[in-house]
């Protein structure tokens, strides 16, 4: 392995101590100087100004779930774009092609989805 | 002891922790925590082999979308009646033998891997990581990558089909 990568990820990783060790000082630190009285009225979750009244975890409509479904496929399609955009200069027109029929691939599968009026709320 | 060594150590630790944790944590939000935990130090992982793309990939999508999916999964079902008391499954022998099978398997993965050869390792594959993954799939793995995007056509147009059903089923509100 090279040594300017694993120099860089060095960098990285002071970057992550910093960003955990950020958010605890000043949380420790906040605690140190806030004064410190709790009560029932206070520890109640905000909701905007009602008053809640149930468990936050209710069960979801199925219609979240497809959309969360859609977003995963059409994420990992976004994935297998970056390679190929990135070496594009390299690849040529049967990249290109090879590209058309894999978005094609999908489209049909949005298609269907629309049609199933999976995109539609109510 | 590099630090490239001590790095392994702390992120195969936190993987394994993760892993753990989501089996033995009762709340399910929790169990999620963890399982994040353990996508990203495997990202981390990736990224110790050079394979800085696949590390990105990690991230965006199992620690982001898969766990957004396991979020919505979770929400979906009633999951209020799991935390009332917790009943031990099984009798000394049943734990016993799934003890041997997990030593047995661990010890064959290790004796499998240990001296495995993997060839000449990739010098050059931090250079322009995303760039060489590009040429490979696109002018020598063109077909596993057209039966991805097949296989992505499936799952779609099956969980269609899956949620619709139920969704249908059950009264509107």
């Amino acid at each position: 392995m090279g040594n300017v990568y694993a120099n860089s990820y060095l960098i990285v990783f002071v970057f992550l101590c910093i960003g955990v060790l950020l958010p605890v000082g000043a949380l420790t630190l906040g605690k140190l100087l806030r004064p410190h009285v709790p009560s029932e009225a206070k520890q109640t979750t905000y909701e905007s100004g009602n008053n809640p009244f149930h468990d936050s975890r209710v069960q979801f409509q199925v219609r979240y779930y497809m959309f969360a479904l859609l977003f995963v496929i059409f994420d990992v399609e976004t994935v297998f774009l970056y390679p190929w955009a990135v070496a594009y200069n390299k690849l040529g027109l049967f990249a290109l092609i090879e590209m058309l029929i894999f978005v094609l691939m999908l489209v049909l599968g949005l298609i269907y989805a629309w049609k199933k009026k999976v995109l539609q709320w109510m | 002891m590099s630090g490239e060594y001590l790095a392994f150590l702390a992120l195969a630790l936190v993987a394994i922790t993760g892993g753990v944790l989501m089996l033995n944590l009762t709340k399910v939000v929790h169990m999620v925590i963890a399982l994040v935990f353990t996508f990203i130090s495997i990202a981390g992982l990736y990224v110790l082999l050079s394979a800085e793309f696949v590390a990105v990939v990690q991230v965006l999508i199992y620690s982001g979308a898969v766990t957004i999916m396991m979020l919505f999964g979770i929400m979906l079902t009633r999951h209020q009646e799991e935390e009332g008391e917790k009943t031990t499954t099984g009798g000394f022998w049943r734990k016993a033998l799934t003890a041997i099978a997990v030593f047995a398997f661990g010890i064959a993965v290790y004796l499998g891997v240990y001296r495995l050869d993997f060839g000449e390792e990739g010098a050059r594959l931090h250079e322009n990581n995303t760039e060489q993954i590009g040429m490979a799939l696109y002018s020598h793995y063109t077909i596993p990558f057209e039966i991805a995007s097949v296989i992505l056509l499936v799952a779609l147009v099956g969980a269609i089909i899956l949620a619709k059903k139920d969704d249908e089923g059950a009264p509107k509100s």
